[in-house]
C-alpha cells in the first residue's frame, strides 16, 4: 500500500480560513439586510435611550458621563449577542435542518478545524458589530480616537468567549426552542448586571459577586479601559478571564459537538 | 490492487449493531455497490471509510483506504476523495457557482485553477447554463448533479455516492449513470450505496448484498443473478393464483412464494412457467426475466424490518 506517501491537503490556518470563508460569503450575500442593522441598532438606542434618558441622569457613573457609560458597554454587548445568536440558532439550523456541516466535513477538514473556525468567524461578527457601534458613536463625540479603534478587538474577544460558551450549549440543544431559556434567562439578565446599563459596585455583595463571575463584566471593563484610555493592572485579570475562559469552553464544546457530527 | 480495504469491521450505536464484522475490498478503477434495506448500515459503513464515522475500536477490524487509516488519517483520505451525502446540502445562500468556489477553498485550489475545473466540471454535468442560478431555482436532478460536481472539484481518486439518484426521474438516472461510468473509465474508482437494484446492476463491477449490518452475499451483479435465483419469474394477483392452481400439480422445478398478494412462480425454463400460464383461463400476468431484486428479497425477505 502507499502509506508512505504524503498528501499535500492544507494546512490547519488554511483550513480554518475556508471555514471562515464559507461563512463570510454566506454572510455577505445579503450584504445590505445583515450590514446595515448593526448600525442602525446602536443608533435607535442612543437616541431613543442614551439621549431621551441621559437628561435624567446627571450624576456621572464611574467618572463618566452616562452617555458614554452606555455607548461603551453597547461595543461588547452588541459582539456578545450577535456572537450568541451565530453559534445557538444558526449553529444549530447548519447542524440539523441544512446538514451544512455533513457536506463541509467530507472535504478535508476535521471536526476540531470547523468548529475552531466556527468561533473565529463568531469573532469576527463581534469585531464588525463592534466597529458599527463605534461608527455611530464616534461622531456623536461619545468616544475619542485614536485609543477607541481598539475596542473592536475586545469585539473579537467578546464574540470568541461567547461563541465557545453558545456552542457548548448548543451541543446540550435537542429542539431549537431550547434556546431561549439560554437567551432570556442568561444573556439577558447579564446585559443588566454586567456594568453595562449601571455600574455593579452599588448593587446587594451578593449580586456583586455574581457579576464578577459572568462573562460579560470583563470585556465591560476591558472596553471602557480601552475606550478612555485608563488603563490599570487589573485589567490583566480580565484579559487572563477571557482567555481561560474561551479555551475551557472551547474544548468543551468542541469535544461535545464532536460527539454529535462523529457517530 | 485494492483501494478500499475493510476487514472485519464494526460499529455499535449502544446495544444496536449497525455493521457486524463486515469486510470486502474495492479494487482500483471498478465500481462496487453496497445493496440493503433502509437501516441495513449501508450510510454508516460509508462515513466509516471517509472518517465522519469511527468503527469499533479495539476489536480487530481495520479500515483502509489508499493505505491510510481513516481513524487516524481522515483528511489524507478526503483530500483524495470526493463524497456526494445521501442530502443535497447545497449552501441556498449562494447561487451555483459560488457554492463551488467556497467549497473549492477546502482543498486550496488556486483562483483560477478553481474557476477552469469548475467550468468543465459543469459541462461535464450539464450545468453550464446554470452557473449564475440559485439553488431555489435548480430541479432536483439538477441539484443532485451539482452535488456530484461540488465531489469531484478535486479530481478525486476515489468518488464516495450515497444512494445518488434516489428519487430523481428516469432520464437523470441514466445522465447520472453515464457520468459515473466515464469517470470509471478515466480510472476514478467508485463506491455507491443504493437501493435500486437496476442501479447497481448498470453500474457496478461487484455489489455486497447486506442486511442487519451483515454481508449477505457478494459478487459480480450477473453472477449474482445466476448463482442465486432461477432466471424467469412469473407474477400473479395471489386470488387468482389461488383459484388456478387450487389443488393441480404444479410443472417439475417451479418454485412458489406468495407475498404481499402477489404469488411468484419461478424456474429457469420458460415453458414450464408457460404452462402455470395456460391454467389461469385469461386471468393477468406478469412473464419476467428474474433481476437483481428478486436476488435481494430473497436475500433480506419480503417482509419490513423495525427501521423500514
Amino acid at each position: 500500500m502507499r502509506s508512505s506517501e504524503t498528501i499535500p491537503y492544507p494546512h490547519l490556518a488554511w483550513r480554518l480560513y475556508s471555514v471562515w470563508y464559507r461563512h463570510m460569503r454566506v454572510y455577505t450575500k445579503n450584504l445590505v439586510s445583515n450590514g446595515l442593522p448593526p448600525f442602525l441598532e446602536p443608533l435607535l438606542f442612543l437616541v431613543g435611550v442614551g439621549l431621551g434618558l441621559s437628561r435624567y441622569i446627571t450624576e456621572s457613573m464611574d467618572g463618566m458621563s452616562y452617555i458614554t457609560f452606555l455607548g461603551t458597554g453597547l461595543l461588547v454587548t452588541t459582539a456578545m449577542f450577535t456572537a450568541s445568536f451565530e453559534c445557538t440558532y444558526a449553529t444549530f439550523i447548519r447542524l440539523e435542518f441544512e446538514k451544512v456541516y455533513d457536506g463541509m466535513l467530507a472535504a478535508p477538514i476535521t471536526v476540531n478545524n470547523l468548529i475552531v473556525g466556527e468561533i473565529i468567524w463568531a469573532g469576527t461578527k463581534g469585531l464588525f458589530f463592534s466597529f458599527a457601534v463605534l461608527c455611530i458613536l464616534t461622531p456623536f463625540g461619545i468616544v475619542r480616537l485614536p485609543q477607541a479603534l481598539l475596542a473592536p478587538l475586545v469585539g473579537f474577544l467578546t464574540g470568541v468567549m461567547f461563541a465557545s460558551m453558545s456552542l457548548l450549549v448548543t451541543s446540550f440543544v435537542k429542539t431549537i426552542n431550547h434556546f431561549n431559556f439560554y437567551m432570556t434567562g442568561f444573556l439577558s439578565p447579564m446585559f443588566f448586571f454586567s456594568g453595562v446599563v449601571f455600574p455593579v459596585s452599588n448593587l446587594p455583595k451578593p449580586v456583586q459577586l455574581v457579576a464578577q463571575i459572568v462573562p460579560l463584566t470583563h470585556s465591560v471593563r476591558l472596553v471602557r479601559a480601552v475606550c478612555l484610555s485608563r488603563y490599570d493592572p487589573g485589567l490583566l485579570a480580565n484579559l487572563a478571564y477571557i482567555l481561560v475562559f474561551v479555551a475551557v469552553f472551547g474544548a468543551l464544546a468542541v469535544r461535545r459537538l464532536r460527539r454529535r457530527l462523529v457517530s | 490492487m485494492a483501494v478500499i480495504g475493510v476487514d472485519k469491521v464494526s460499529k455499535s450505536f449502544g446495544r444496536l449493531r449497525a455493521v457486524c464484522e463486515l469486510s470486502f475490498a474495492v479494487e482500483a478503477g471498478s465500481c462496487f455497490g453496497l445493496l440493503g434495506p433502509n437501516g441495513a448500515g449501508k450510510t454508516t459503513m460509508m462515513k466509516m471509510i471517509y472518517g465522519t464515522a469511527a468503527r469499533d475500536a479495539n476489536d480487530g477490524g481495520t479500515i483502509e483506504v489508499f493505505g491510510f487509516d481513516p481513524a487516524r488519517d481522515e483528511l489524507s483520505i478526503k483530500y483524495l476523495s470526493g463524497v456526494v451525502p445521501q442530502e443535497n446540502n447545497l449552501d441556498d445562500e449562494l447561487n451555483v457557482i459560488q457554492n463551488l468556489l467556497v467549497y473549492a477553498k477546502f482543498y486550496g485550489l488556486p483562483a483560477r485553477v478553481a474557476r477552469e475545473r469548475i467550468a468543465s466540471l459543469l459541462a461535464f454535468l450539464e450545468l453550464s447554463e446554470k452557473v449564475k442560478a440559485r439553488i431555489r431555482e435548480l430541479s432536483g436532478g439538477m441539484k443532485r448533479r451539482l452535488v456530484i460536481a461540488r465531489a469531484l472539484l478535486n479530481n478525486p481518486r476515489l468518488l464516495i455516492l450515497d444512494e445518488p439518484t434516489t428519487g430523481l426521474d428516469p432520464q437523470v438516472r441514466h445522465l447520472i449513470w453515464e457520468k459515473l461510468r466515464q469517470l470509471r473509465s478515466g480510472g476514478t474508482t467508485i463506491l455507491l450505496t443504493t437501493h435500486y437494484m437496476e442501479e447497481a446492476f448498470q453500474i457496478c463491477d461487484r455489489v455486497l448484498i447486506m442486511d442487519k449490518g451483515r454481508k449477505v452475499m457478494e459478487d459480480h451483479p450477473q453472477r449474482l443473478l445466476e448463482q442465486n435465483i432461477e432466471r424467469y419469474v412469473l407474477e400473479i394477483p395471489q386470488e387468482h393464483a389461488a383459484k388456478a392452481i387450487d389443488g393441480r400439480r404444479l410443472p417439475e422445478a417451479v418454485r412458489v412464494d406468495h407475498a404481499q398478494g402477489i404469488s411468484r412462480f419461478y424456474c429457469d425454463d420458460l415453458d414450464r412457467l408457460k404452462v402455470v400460464t395456460d391454467m389461469l383461463n385469461g386471468q393477468a400476468y406478469y412473464l419476467r426475466q428474474a433481476n437483481l431484486e428478486d436476488v435481494f428479497l430473497k436475500a433480506t425477505g419480503r417482509g419490513l424490518n423495525e427501521k423500514q
